[in-house]
């Protein structure tokens, strides 16, 4: 036999001269897809089971609140009271998707993979967190807008009673938002520390379910100052007495918080400050 | 002396036929299980260990039953492919755990035995998530062995093994065979059966395609030519002579000799020494071509 | 029960960065009485928040969470599961060992910081009433975790969705479902044992003693028989 030779074969391998869509394509496509996971989207049916049955439950309770409207005419819930009620099931979601965005890619160490494109490691952070804010909005606001449509056409008053219904539908998806930016940091900074997700859940729903008890035995034990102040103890009732110092009292369900609603304000933005900020910390720390 | 029997197993996933009416019996000795990737080995051995129920079929150990049956484990021994062990244990609690498991008499004694035969003594004190991937592998045949079972069976054993610890392993198979306990291994590396053991279950697609001892398999392939390569002191004359044969398909002839392409290996073998005998043609040399497991294992998967 | 798999269990528990993820919780539980004592608040006002609505509503059920799906389910997730499983054991054996070490390790977490608040609460009966409590709550809860890690791939998940929305949200709206909740179980049993102001139970007694025997007598029993018919998945599980 002849002897073999080593040669490199052009087979018409080029190197790509074409444009490249830089840093905000793999941005916004992160994001998409990170979305896209939070509902299952584009995954088996067993990604599906868990979210979608929490969208499942809010959108009964729309429903309800819908022809509830319809038939009687009372409204049972306000948007906002519908945005504050439903914490339970956010929980939940949060505690489901949150771990899917982000321990996933700790588990399966997939992160290098992302940060040896031009994606900076504060941009996967921040991409992740927009997604689940856009989420947990979608999760919520989607019913809000239903319910408007739904009271919209209950009403008798026409254009002018649709745009007073506006005026209840604004502060409710105010809510809806702020909610949505505070609690989103917190779970996706609890689930950016573990890579099992089963722990990540369980951890984000602790840290609301512990909480919530200590606003009570708070309120009992202290002066005043305390008992007004006792909501911060827990995120769900910190955005409670945030939306009451912002959107003002509704239906006579005060939260007794008294003079502090500044105090609350300043708290929350540091609660969604501080969680982002440690979020990036944490993610310009880890071993890629 | 231990019998493993499996009649007519087979195992679907909805439409999926991961193992289709498999019929086969195992005694002492080593076994490979050879087959491609997704030909079912794992599902198979899953099932032969208890671990998965089988559609249909029987799976029994010394007439005893593999699924939902404890009490087979005390004469089965299982290294799973999966590399997960309890990561926080050291080698030698590891073992001593397994050997206690097995209510052995002497758990001590037999966990000294078992990490002495796979020559983990030093490292018996680390914790096993200090272990190299070999290491792990070789603690877990350990583990298994601590009971001697009379039926070993074993998952991708020389997955990641460097050639010195496949080599090792290789020996503690066949000293295992050699001592009468049936070792049954499965691999998609050829070479790796062919050094262990002359016995083959080759399986493709679900289906068992060959049982047996593989240069005997490959003789009963008659409708695949055999391939000999010929040297003589005159290759154009004996192709000429060899042509004119029935047992003969081809004859091809390049500077490096003859390679004769046969149909009846029996009626070939015996035909050439006469004709070349007739021809006046000395026969320098005669080597079977494609005798090796490769080329029987890819006839059998190319075979459709 | 069996000292191996017990020994295994407790170490693969124990020895892992997560079990000291809930050591502030008891901690928490007795730093609250401690402050509320300090404040000089009377019992009967923190006693529900604290020892009900903290401990037994929370804190119990996250700690029971965490172990009861930690004993048997990591191992499944891992596949470890196998070295206990290819052993001559009866799969009632591995069962009962790995509830045993679950209820133990949660009564240890949940009941002795409830034990010390009983105490700071200032009442020893109510103490030791508030013990039996977790005692049977660890055991109904682990027994129905364990269940949970064999039946499903996910255990924890369907496991908070129990405690918060089927024990959580439901319990406190329909109060039919209260029958069927471990948690007003253990409410009702520690009510009876010492009557106070400091916890009420909603749910019959007798009828709390039974359920909370027959949840966890049907889960364990549920739990062997499909411990016996385990597969295990190819690689990629």
């Amino acid at each position: 036999m002849a002897p073999q030779t080593s040669v490199i074969h052009d087979i018409g391998y080029q190197r790509y001269t074409g444009p490249r869509l830089g840093r905000w394509y793999a941005n916004r496509s992160l994001y998409e897809h990170s979305v896209r996971a939070a509902f299952g989207i584009g995954r088996g049916a067993k990604a599906k089971i868990f979210p979608w049955a929490i969208i499942g439950i809010v959108l009964l309770v729309a429903v309800v609140v819908i022809a509830f409207r319809s038939i009687s005419g009372e409204t049972l819930m306000s948007y906002r009271q519908y945005a504050s009620g439903l914490s339970y099931p956010v929980m939940l979601f949060l505690a489901i998707v949150a771990p899917e965005l982000v321990s996933r890619d700790l588990r399966d160490r997939t992160l290098p993979l992302y940060f040896s494109r031009p994606l900076a490691r504060t941009d996967y952070a921040l991409a992740k967190y927009a997604a689940l804010v856009t989420a947990v909005l979608g999760l919520l606001a989607v019913p809000q807008l239903l319910i408007y449509i739904g009271a919209v056409f209950t009403r008798t008053d026409g254009w002018h009673g649709a745009w007073k219904e506006l005026g209840d539908l604004g502060p409710g998806l105010g809510t809806t938002l702020l909610r949505a930016l505070v609690l989103a940091a917190i779970s996706l900074l609890v689930a950016s520390l573990t890579g099992r997700r089963a722990f990540a859940a369980a951890f984000i729903v602790g840290v609301f379910l512990i909480t919530s008890p200590i606003v009570g035995i708070l309120s009992v034990l202290g002066n005043d100052t305390i008992k007004s102040l006792a909501f911060l103890a827990n995120p769900m009732f910190l955005m409670l007495g945030l939306e009451q110092w912002i959107f003002g009292v509704e239906n006579n369900n005060r939260l007794p918080i008294g003079d502090y609603g500044p105090v609350y304000g300043i708290a929350a933005l540091i609660l969604l400050g501080g969680s982002v900020g440690l979020l990036l910390l944490r993610y310009r720390k880890v071993a890629a | 002396m231990s019998t493993v029997d499996l009649q007519h197993v087979s195992r679907w996933y909805g439409n999926v036929v991961a193992v289709n009416d498999v019929t086969m019996t195992l005694g002492p000795g080593v076994t490979g299980l050879l087959g491609p990737n997704g030909a079912g080995k794992t599902t198979l051995l899953h099932m032969m260990s208890g671990f998965l129920a089988p559609s249909r079929g029987t799976l029994t150990v010394d007439g005893a039953p593999t699924w939902r049956n404890p009490d087979v484990y005390r004469s089965l021994g299982l290294v799973s492919e999966r590399e997960s062990v309890h990561g926080f244990l050291t080698g030698k609690e590891f073992v001593l755990a397994s050997a206690k498991l097995f209510r052995l008499a002497n758990p001590e004694e037999a966990a000294r035995r078992a990490l002495a035969l796979v020559e983990m003594e030093p490292a018996q004190d680390r914790r096993i998530e200090t272990y190299s991937k070999g290491m792990r592998q070789r603690i877990r045949v350990a583990a298994a062995l601590v009971h001697e079972p009379s039926v070993l069976l074993l998952d991708e054993p020389f997955n990641g093994m460097d050639p010195r610890q496949r080599f090792h392993m290789m020996d503690l198979l066949h000293k295992m065979g050699d001592d009468g306990r049936t070792v049954l291994f499965s691999s998609h590396i050829l070479e790796e059966v062919e050094q262990v053991s002359g016995t083959v279950q080759v399986m493709v697609s679900g289906r068992l395609a060959a049982s047996g001892e593989f240069r005997t398999i490959r003789r009963l392939m008659t409708n695949r030519p055999h391939v000999f390569t010929i040297r003589s002191s005159d290759d154009r004359r004996l192709a000429v002579a060899l042509m004119a044969q029935d047992s003969v398909a081809g004859v091809d002839i390049d500077a490096t000799g003859l390679q004769v392409r046969a149909s009846d290996y029996g009626t070939f073998t015996r035909a050439l020494p006469r004709i070349a005998l007739k021809e006046g043609v000395r026969v320098r040399r005669l080597l079977p071509a494609d005798e090796s497991l490769e080329s029987v294992f890819s006839y059998l998967v190319g075979a459709r | 029960m069996n000292a191996t798999v017990a020994m295994i269990t407790t170490r693969g528990l124990l020895g892992r960065r997560r079990i000291w993820l809930l050591v502030p919780l008891p901690l928490l539980l007795i730093g609250l009485a401690l402050i509320a004592r300090a404040t000089g608040a009377e019992p009967a006002d923190w006693g529900e928040g604290i020892i009900g609505g903290l401990g037994f509503t929370a804190v119990l059920p996250v700690i029971a969470l965490i172990v009861g799906t930690g004993v048997l389910g990591s191992e499944i997730d891992d596949g470890t599961i196998t070295h206990i499983l290819s052993k001559p054991l009866p799969r009632s054996e591995i069962i009962f060992t790995k509830l045993g070490v679950a209820t133990g390790v949660t009564a240890l977490f949940a009941g002795v910081p409830l034990f010390i608040v009983g105490l700071i609460a200032g009442d020893a009966a109510v103490a030791f009433a508030l013990v039996v409590g977790a005692v049977v709550g660890s055991l109904a809860y682990c027994s129905l975790f364990v269940l949970l890690s064999v039946v499903t791939r996910r255990p924890v998940l369907v496991g908070l969705a129990y405690v918060v929305l089927w024990e959580g949200v439901l319990g406190n709206i329909l109060t039919g479902t209260q029958k069927l909740s471990v948690q007003q179980y253990v409410q009702a049993i520690v009510d009876a044992l010492a009557p106070s102001d400091l916890l009420h139970g909603n749910v019959a007694v007798p009828l709390s003693c039974v359920m909370a025997g027959v949840f966890t007598v049907a889960s364990t029993a549920y739990a062997v028989q499909r411990l016996r018919t385990l597969s295990v998945a190819g690689e990629t599980g």
